[in-house]
């Protein structure tokens, strides 16, 4: 017998035909293997089989397809993608199904703030666009970016610009590249936000106007290609720009550079260090060998974490989670912290400013640890370039 | 019920620059937002639309370029943009510009309720929302964080004072001024994306609007911005230091106790 | 101005006392009214008499004392006009009240039934070479304040924050005391009171001589400017980010939107220093802050500061304050 409080699902053509028609959703068989491979299901926190499922149903008053819980839980790490035997891509029915959720008003509390911040500041830190450029201190010369006929334009990203932490990064990168004598653009405050955010949650229409507004800045200065120093800005670009703009991230760049002996790496031994593949970086692009060929062209000693390159476990910071203070985020980088320093490795490398962030805020870090460096920084002490 | 939200564009506080000689903003390049505690005013009117029915119209006094912003909230939510603008609204204090809004309000066939946000991020002095409620001749309800309509005709409204909150009841039609961060705005629909570009702004200027050329702008406004000064900060002695915790700590307690505020 | 009119300020009744701000008012009214060579007069609002006997102490040459049995609470309509007749009648060239929100409600309004002009939550009042009563309001680009006058309308009306001016002490009874007794029954009011709830425990950091702010880089967590403040005696205050993230209540937001402070001693803890909020923060006497980035704008109003997590700062310190 139903519970008393188990409110009748009604299939709802119009919903099930519009998760079709914009997502795989129709090749789910519901087999699970989905939720088997999500980092979250064994914590209870979200069901995507299930997800799916209600995505197909109303009960005329609500969609519990866009309220369900879990849904705004999910990282968008992508290893349910893995999973699936039918080769849909789950993530996408995720934003769908959150997308229904903005449609409705229904969204968690301090995701529509969040959302305004994008649209009025250009950034999800609320902080002022003219404050931009703030991680720029310091830099001189070619590392601080040329106008005369660079086309490649370093794409610096709202956390690689706002946070301290992360604004070590860009400087590693931007001084590196300027080590290799590699000219590069900067869009300084006109630079707008990839969009990543809106785009996990769901929010199209801002990620597409953010992109078209991105693309004009690009063209008016004449970028080819862009070179990020967040993933997640690489995927966000990646989807967001037309083919004529080529985007990279600053590992592929900076290997390539490395490979043609444009830069040389020497002098800094960082020991025992274990590597952490990105989501969006990794798994979600195939990208694991140049963040690895670069770490060890600082004379690193690499040691993988049993949960490497596609199995990697996401940090928590993805799918809007960075702004939300959630549990969800927080456990996942505790565990993998732990994961690091149970190899033994004194150093957790990674190419991600999410990550560095979500792992450097865990419960297991700290002093003593494992010391949490962006591999850039690493790289920059191998060439003798500050950071 | 019908409502009108005033909206009011304000440059990023952070980026205005101000010219000392000519006692003028200095306008060009920069940034402006809708006033955050007028999106508030617009949730609390969309909200209400959902309990009761009626339509949501924003007013706005400016120049063109208020424009896009106004579409914003049509794709918000609301249901009409009007814009007054002309020159001879120009220079307006608080006494003008409550007339001139309420002016808009009586050439929109008037309205059950008027919401603004309490004051506007660009140093606003939190006074057009009575003024426009005496212009109209109608009741207010100040620093309203909550509203409802608990029977046709009556306004039920909590205010936030100082120290506790007041819920009153005035006959409509009231002008309500809302609280910044009263509530969470609803973010855009995308799906009305395309129609609020394509709608039509109504625009009004001073000679449709029928109202007193001497009440407008620069000419109705009895207060006057006679001299500006740079602010004198006490000097400061800016010592920063880079200390661990363990140091930190021990040189905030030697200051704390010079500064006499230490447990004894 | 033709004719000098006199000086008018607006004492506010709150639950049986006088709002602060109307005392700070009235003390820093008596030298403007001296220098526009113009008498003081005080009015206020009330169900009874005492009010005007405790009024009749800091310094005006009278007191207006409005009384009716029925004017126990604030009310827009009543207000309004109450004080449009008294001033019709009276003609003065200034009136000034505190920026409470009753008091905003109603200078709005008065502001309007008298279509004159209207300045807003001045940091000073002066009176310039040529005998004009200016208003300095701050600009919003910061570092500018703006000099308004009201050349030809009366009374100029000007709102002043609590905070601004100093509490002056009462002296010997010394004003005069004029008692109006208007004809008002339950239908002269606008509104209804529903009910009040007052808030436990009232926050005036505006009297606070140590304060312990908090900002984004608290992330949320103000138990620990609790245990801080509780060890300095002072009293927590917050950002706009602070409090619009809901970490704590919009009463304690320190700023230009929130309320200006002059404590003794501030301390800073993850704030950078937006000019928005340090208007309500740089009349301290001593500023140490603590924050992660060494380029945050806080750092050039502060005496000592620190760079660093102020996380373990702040736990080492109430440790080490706690056993001393």
């Amino acid at each position: 017998m139903p519970t008393a409080d188990a409110k009748p699902l009604v299939w709802n053509d119009e919903l099930w035909e519009e998760l079709c028609r914009e997502t795989d959703a129709a090749a789910c068989y519901q087999c699970g293997s989905c939720t088997a491979t999500c980092p979250l299901a064994d914590r209870g926190q979200l069901n995507i089989r299930q997800l799916i499922r209600l995505g197909a149903f109303g009960d005329g008053t609500s969609d519990p397809g866009s309220s369900a819980p879990g849904l705004w839980a999910c990282t968008t790490c992508a290893q349910c993608n893995l999973g699936c035997p039918r080769g849909v891509d789950v993530v996408e029915v995720v934003r769908h199904l959150r997308r229904r959720g903005w449609r409705r008003n229904q969204v968690p509390s301090g995701l529509r703030t969040l959302l305004w911040a994008e649209f009025q500041d250009g950034n999800p830190y609320r902080l002022p666009p003219s404050q931009r450029t703030g991680w720029m201190r310091g830099l001189e010369g070619p590392a601080a970016g040329s106008s005369d006929g660079a086309t490649t334009v370093l794409y610096v990203g709202c956390t690689a610009s706002y946070d301290p932490r992360a604004q070590r990064t860009a400087r590693a990168v931007a001084r590196l590249l300027a080590a290799a004598e590699m000219p590069f653009r900067l869009l300084g405050d006109k630079e707008l936000c990839c969009g990543e955010t809106p785009r996990a949650l769901g929010v199209d229409g801002l990620f597409r106007d953010l992109s078209a507004r991105t693309a004009e800045v690009l063209h008016s200065v004449g970028a080819n290609r862009v070179v990020t120093v967040s993933p997640h800005c690489f995927d966000a670009l990646k989807a967001g720009l037309s083919k004529e703009v080529e985007v990279v991230h600053y590992s592929q760049l900076l290997d390539e550079l490395v490979s043609a002996g444009r830069l040389k790496a020497s002098g800094y031994h960082p020991g025992l260090l274990t590597y952490h593949d990105p989501c969006y970086l990794g798994r979600q692009h195939g990208v694991y060998e140049p963040p690895r060929r670069l770490l060890e062209s600082a004379g690193a000693k690499l040691v993988e974490m049993p949960r490497t390159r596609r199995w990697a476990l996401c940090c928590g910071g993805g799918g809007g989670n960075m702004w939300r203070e959630s549990e969800v985020g927080g456990r996942l980088a505790d565990e993998r912290v732990t994961e690091a320093r149970e190899t033994g490795a004194s150093v957790l490398a990674t190419a991600c400013p999410f990550c560095v962030t979500c792992f450097s805020g865990a419960k297991t870090a700290g002093r003593g640890t494992v010391e949490i460096v962006d591999v850039a920084e690493i790289l920059a002490r191998a060439v003798g370039v500050p950071s | 019920m019908r409502s009108v939200v005033c909206l009011k564009v304000v440059p990023r506080p952070e980026e205005v620059r101000v010219n000392l000689e000519s006692k003028t903003l200095e306008r060009a390049g920069v940034r402006s937002v809708i006033n955050p505690a007028d999106l508030n005013a617009l949730e609390t009117a969309l909200a209400l639309r959902e309990r009761h029915g009626g339509r949501v119209t924003v007013l706005s006094m400016g120049p063109p370029s208020f424009e896009p912003y106004l579409r914003v909230a049509l794709a918000v939510g609301a249901d009409e943009a009007v814009l007054l603008s002309d020159r001879a609204f120009g220079g307006a204090d608080t006494l003008a510009t409550s007339y001139t809004l309420a002016q808009g309000v009586r050439a929109l066939g008037g309205a059950d309720l008027v919401l603004c946000g309490e004051e506007s991020s660009d140093g606003g002095t939190s006074q057009v929302p009575q003024g426009l409620a005496e212009w109209l001749g109608c009741s207010q309800a100040t620093y309203v964080d909550e509203l409802q309509v608990p029977t046709p005709g009556i306004l039920r409204a909590r205010r936030i004072l100082e120290d506790g909150t007041e819920t009153i009841e005035v006959p409509l039609p009231a002008v309500v001024s809302v609280v910044g961060g009263a509530n969470e705005v609803r973010f855009i629909d995308y799906d009305r994306w395309a129609m609020a570009q394509q709608a039509a702004v109504r625009v009004i200027d001073s000679v449709a609007l029928n109202a007193d050329p001497a009440s407008l702008g620069l000419k109705g406004s009895p207060t006057v911005v006679a001299g500006l000064r740079e602010v004198r900060k006490p000097g400061r002695r800016r010592e920063v230091l880079t200390l661990e915790p363990e140091e930190a700590a021990a040189r905030l307690v030697e200051e704390l106790h010079r500064l006499g505020v230490t447990p004894t | 101005m033709t004719v000098p009119g006199a000086v008018w300020v607006y004492a506010e009744r709150h639950r049986g006392a006088f709002r602060p701000v109307s005392l700070e008012i009235l003390g820093h009214a008596r030298g403007i009214a001296d220098a526009l060579g113009a008498k003081l007069v005080t009015i206020t609002v009330s169900s009874g008499e005492d009010s005007a006997r405790e009024l009749a102490r800091y310094g005006a040459d009278e007191v207006v004392a409005v009384g009716h049995p029925l004017l126990t609470r604030y009310d827009t309509k009543v207000f309004t006009g109450l004080l449009e007749n008294e001033l019709r009648a009276a003609d003065p060239s200034v009136l000034l009240l505190g920026a409470t929100r009753d008091g905003q409600d109603l200078a709005g309004r008065l502001a309007v039934r008298l279509r004159t002009g209207l300045t807003a939550h001045v940091t000073s009042l002066e009176v310039d070479a040529g005998g004009q009563l200016v208003g300095w309001v701050p600009g919003f680009g910061g570092g500018i304040e703006a000099g308004v006058v009201c050349p030809k309308r009366r009374p100029a009306i000007v709102t002043v924050r609590p905070g601004v001016f100093l509490t002056p002490a009462p002296g010997a009874s010394a004003s005069e005391i004029r008692v109006v007794r208007p004809a008002l029954d339950p239908g002269s009011f606008g509104s209804r009171r529903v009910s009040y709830e007052p808030k436990g425990g009232t926050v005036d950091l505006t009297r606070s001589e140590v304060l312990v702010v908090g900002g984004r880089g608290t992330d949320g967590d103000f138990a620990r400017l609790q245990r801080l403040a509780h060890c300095i005696g002072g009293e927590v205050g917050a950002t706009r980010v602070a409090t619009d993230s809901g970490w704590i209540e919009r009463e304690r937001m320190i700023g230009q939107t929130g309320v200006v402070t002059r404590p003794k001693v501030a301390v800073i803890l993850g704030a950078s220093g937006a000019v928005q909020f340090t208007v309500g923060i740089e009349k301290a006497g001593f500023v140490i802050a603590v924050n992660r980035d060494p380029d945050a704008p806080i750092f050039e109003m502060a005496d000592l500061g620190i760079v660093g997590d102020l996380a373990p700062i702040v736990d080492r310190l109430v440790q080490e304050l706690g056993e001393a």
